[in-house]
């Protein structure tokens, strides 16, 4: 149950995450004036907040699609394997979330 | 409606397929180039190996968000409203898909 709610949650917060990409690509083509202090942004304390979030809910959104697309293939749809793989997304998105933020975070020293 | 509700259906499905990879892609990506230059990501956005596949996510991630966003106006919005609610999404899908690949064009030449 709180699987599904939280895809249709990751899948708004993604919805509106990706138009701000969106917004962005669109300063970045204007030049560079836009581009490098929304990198530096990224990278303060409330940048890492965004940049977690938005990553949490695409893995999240990914992997527990992928749990929909397993179950619209007729598989894993009793309740104790569909309880099983729900905790499963759970626990690898947030370590996948936190795994990225740090590697990403790490390689822009 | 029928019809309809099966290729909305079908390709909400489709286009999920072709995002998980594009998804990982994207993130593994951003984390390769977390805080390289101006100069750096124009470089990188221009070759094929990635204006290909940010294409690809630019098309059908907005083609799945529309198509996400619109089951959810179903199951949340009365019906009077949901034409206007449903032109709206179109609209932001549009949006984010011509901002996205014009800023990719400009950004890769």
């Amino acid at each position: 149950m709180a699987a599904s709610i939280a895809h249709r949650a990751t899948g708004v917060a993604l919805y509106s995450g990706t138009a701000l990409l969106a917004v962005w690509a669109f300063a970045a083509a204007q030049g560079a004036a836009f581009f490098e202090p929304v990198g530096a942004f990224l990278a303060s304390p409330v940048g890492v907040f965004i940049l977690f979030g938005y990553t949490w809910a695409l893995v999240f959104h990914t992997l527990n699609g992928l749990r929909h697309l397993y179950w619209d293939a007729g598989r894993g749809l009793d309740v104790k394997t569909a309880r099983q793989t729900a905790w499963a997304v759970f626990a690898a998105s947030i370590f996948v979330a936190i795994f990225v933020v740090a590697a990403g975070l790490s390689a822009r020293g | 409606m029928t019809n309809k509700g099966t290729a909305n259906f079908i390709a909400q499905r489709a286009s999920a397929a072709l995002l998980a990879p594009l998804a990982l892609w994207f993130l593994w990506s951003a984390v390769a180039h977390a805080g390289v230059s101006y100069e750096e990501m124009r470089a990188w956005i221009a070759g094929p190996a990635a204006a290909i596949p940010m294409g690809l996510l630019i098309l059908v991630g907005a083609l799945h968000m529309r198509i996400g966003l619109n089951d959810i106006i179903d199951d949340y919005i009365d019906s009077g409203a949901r034409g206007v609610f449903k032109l709206l999404n179109l609209l932001a899908c549009l949006g984010v898909a011509a901002l996205g690949l014009w800023s990719l064009y400009v950004l890769s030449v």
